[in-house]
């Protein structure tokens, strides 16, 4: 199906997309003037402007079979007033309560019309898009189309399925990661391509292949003389620089410090008495570092001397190392330069807190690591604008660790609010209700 | 046919188509700069308004909306300037309502699966719809996971000792359509009128005789009976227009136990044990009715997919799995009476009005 849903400025249509053109005409959406205008023509522009976020990709004769009327609504419930009152006490009198109740809250109305294209929120493509799988509906409906989506277990590909209550739909991790990631700069998209040749070349023999993976998992003996504690206070630095909810830290900063800390992880498993520990897995990785964390908590002076014989041992193998590796991030280098002018840090400074992050940054650089392979910039981070646009409804109950989801029930109206995400307000979804009735208003 | 471009000026050309795909990417706020790098445009290129404008929105107010603060919302700001849970500025109706967190839902998994807690009882525990409870599975990590958690609002566990604040409402009445009428309907004012009968009203069922309104104290009383014998509920009309008398809110919400507590609670304030020992069993018979009739269901299910016996027939017909032997398939498994898909038959669903996409996908 032709895409003819473009972000135009000039028109100023919303879609269910994350751009930032639809952002920019999402602000600048006021209600469309209604003086001098025939109740017709008000009506003609709110659809066409409801139907443009509502299931463009869906035809109209098809979306005029899904449509109802009837819209589904609940009231919350207090069972204590369930229980005070049988029902007598209201209809008593007249049939509206002997007295003015006097606690009686502010009733809010239910705003009905807001629910017009509820019906649509059951496709699958829509269900993908709310559950913030997908920045856009096209992407996924291009999603299913390609085989990405199972429903209950099974492999979907209509776009137009409608979702039961229960129905569980699970979209493949990596194409979720792909659509919300940041998209790869130049440098990167560059990488990429240098590590495709590589692979290219590398395939003729296996020495190449070996050297390879040694270079995938960028192992490099390092010829400097470190002191263990200072390597531990910046990565306990750069760990609380990773973890940091500050916002003035910038994303590329922080992709620096981790790239820093990435490292200088790899200079400790170096040091780690099995010498495979470095062409293992990342989670035998992970578990010998938190390994050598732990202990060192538990008995600290001991530890610390076996960690200075690893050491000394350490420098004499690394001194026939003539290769020097580049520059590590500025923390780190900062620290190794404290610890050459003599300057003595105890590791027992290191509180069950900051332990903690440490784990915690440990934890995160293991599953967001630097891969030029994937089709999105790494490590991970969300796209430009996409926190503008995230919210998830009630309706759906989504797991985003294993990019599944489940649609619990049809969207409903409640007094005061509405289920269903539309940009409108009561003056277009009104007048779009009132269109696709059959007796038209 | 007109003169085609000489080699020699498409060799110029190439100076030109590379520095056009470097500034590409630059914010077109530079228009001055891709001015001089076209040596055949006529016109200089010029932005156009609303791209400006746009752009300056970018730069400008909508610059906080490019990246997030870990743990808030970062939303459009409304009309007014402020900064709420309401993602549409346009529509106050909507809101970001908060998901469960990662622990919440981690103690949910825990208690039902862990712990063997019935769904409902954990429901009330935590203030979760059931259907949520049902829905929540197996934990693994990913950063996506982590930012998303970061920019919506969330529901947090409780620390030990505190209150678990309420994810969301668990007592929701769905609106019954026959409640969209509006009926007249004079009742004496000596004669109590309450929910029971008001939904009698709804469905167009004769009032209750007084011997029977009178054995009900409350219409809560009701809630027990409907559970553990659904045929009780009385039907009305006839035909096609057959239908169950609407029964009162107090059945029909999904923790009709709440209320039973309620009353309990308000008449015997003393008695605080005896209760919960009487709630615990209430929720105990509930739950075990309700087991019962899962396990009727399905094997009603499974019945009716070995026998089938249409209406206004003297026939049942068993199904049973196909056989594939070369007595009842054929030789080369496509005689005319085997069972199933053969090659050069046409599919049922290519015939005209038959829509392949399904409708359900069974578990």
């Amino acid at each position: 199906m032709r895409n003819r849903a473009s972000n135009s400025l000039s028109k100023g249509k919303i879609r269910q997309s994350w751009s930032k053109y639809n952002l920019y005409n999402l602000q600048r959406l006021r209600s469309p003037a209604t003086a001098n205008r025939t109740f017709f023509q008000q009506k003609w522009t709110a659809k066409a402007l409801g139907r443009a976020y509502h299931g463009e990709q869906v035809r109209e004769g098809q979306w005029k079979r899904m449509f109802s009327k009837r819209i589904r609504s609940v009231i919350p419930m207090d069972t204590s007033d369930l229980a005070a009152d049988d029902g007598s006490k209201i209809s008593a009198g007249r049939g509206s309560g002997l007295q003015n109740q006097e606690k009686g809250r502010p009733s809010k109305i239910i705003p009905y019309t807001q629910m017009a294209f509820a019906p649509l929120e059951r496709r699958l493509d829509v269900a993908i898009f709310r559950s913030l799988f997908a920045s856009s509906t096209r992407q996924a409906r291009q999603f299913v189309i390609h085989g990405a989506v199972t429903v209950n277990g099974q492999k979907m590909r209509h776009p137009s399925y409608l979702l039961n209550p229960g129905d569980l739909f699970q979209v493949d991790p990596e194409r979720v990661m792909f659509a919300t990631g940041a998209t790869k700069t130049k440098f990167e998209r560059r990488e990429t391509r240098q590590l495709k040749q590589k692979d290219e070349k590398d395939e003729d023999s296996e020495e190449a292949a070996e050297a390879k993976s040694e270079e995938a998992t960028e192992t490099k003996p390092e010829g400097e003389k470190e002191d263990g504690r200072d390597t531990l206070k910046a990565l306990m630095s750069q760990a609380k620089n990773i973890m940091s909810t500050d916002k003035d830290v910038l994303p590329a900063k922080r992709k620096q410090e981790l790239r820093g800390f990435q490292k200088a992880v790899r200079r400790v498993l170096s040091r780690s008495g099995t010498s495979t520990i470095l062409t293992d897995n990342l989670e035998a990785q992970f578990s010998e570092l938190t390994l050598m964390l732990n202990a060192k908590r538990a008995e600290k002076k001991p530890a610390k001397q076996s960690k200075q014989q690893s050491n000394s041992e350490e420098s004499d193998s690394a001194a026939a190392v003539t290769e020097e590796t580049e520059v590590a991030s500025d923390k780190l280098s900062e620290a190794f330069q404290a610890a050459a002018e003599g300057a003595d840090v105890d590791a027992s400074e290191l509180s069950d807190e900051e332990f903690e992050i440490l784990k915690r940054a440990l934890t995160q650089m293991r599953d967001n690591p630097i891969d030029h392979s994937k089709p999105y910039a790494t490590p991970w981070r969300p796209r430009d604008y996409m926190s503008a646009f995230a919210f998830i409804p009630r309706y759906l109950e989504v797991n985003q660790n294993i990019c599944a989801a489940v649609y619990l029930r049809h969207p409903v109206a409640r007094p005061g609010s509405a289920e269903v995400p539309t940009p409108f307000g009561e003056s277009i979804n009104t007048p779009a209700y009132g269109w696709y009735l059959k007796r038209r208003w | 046919m007109a003169p085609r471009i000489q080699s020699r000026s498409v060799s110029n050309l190439l100076p030109y188509l590379t520095s056009s795909s470097s500034t590409s990417s630059h914010i077109p706020s530079l228009c001055s700069s891709s001015q001089s790098s076209r040596h055949f445009s006529v016109t200089a290129t010029q932005q156009t308004k609303l791209r400006r404008q746009m752009f300056e929105w970018l730069a400008t107010q909508g610059a906080g909306l490019k990246h997030h603060t870990p743990g808030d919302t970062n939303y459009l700001r409304m009309a007014d300037g402020s900064q709420s849970n309401r993602p549409f500025p346009n529509n106050s109706y909507f809101i970001s309502e908060p998901v469960l967190s990662e622990e919440l839902r981690n103690e949910v998994y825990v208690r039902v699966k862990e712990q063997n807690k019935s769904p409902r009882a954990v429901s009330v525990e935590l203030g979760i719809d059931m259907n949520r409870i049902a829905a929540v599975g197996d934990p693994l990590a990913l950063p996506y996971a982590r930012a998303v958690h970061e920019m919506i609002p969330t529901t947090p566990l409780a620390q030990a000792g505190e209150r678990q604040t309420y994810h969301e409402p668990i007592n929701d009445l769905p609106v019954h359509p026959a409640t969209g009428a509006q009926i007249f309907y004079p009742v004496p004012e000596s004669r109590p009128f309450t929910r029971i009968d008001a939904g009698r009203v709804f469905s167009g069922a004769p009032m209750l005789e007084k011997k029977a309104a009178d054995k009900i104290s409350h219409p809560s009383d009701l809630a027990e009976d409907v559970l553990q014998k659904p045929s009780t509920i009385e039907w009305v009309g006839k035909g096609e227009k057959a239908r169950q008398v609407l029964q009162p809110a107090d059945v029909r919400i999904p923790h009709p136990q709440l209320v039973q507590l309620a009353r309990d609670r308000a008449a015997f304030p003393e008695e605080r044990r005896a209760v919960a020992q009487r709630h615990a069993e209430r929720l105990e018979r509930q739950e075990k009715a309700e087991k019962e009739r899962a396990a009727r269901t399905a094997d009603r299910r499974k019945r009716s997919t070995e026998t089938i016996k249409p209406t206004d027939s003297r026939f049942a017909f068993r199904i049973q799995d196909a056989v594939f032997t070369e007595q009842t398939v054929g030789k080369d498994g496509r005689a005319p009476w085997a069972p199933g898909r053969r090659y050069g038959v046409p599919r049922n669903d290519r015939t005209r009005g038959t829509v392949k996409i399904p409708t359900r996908v069974n578990v």
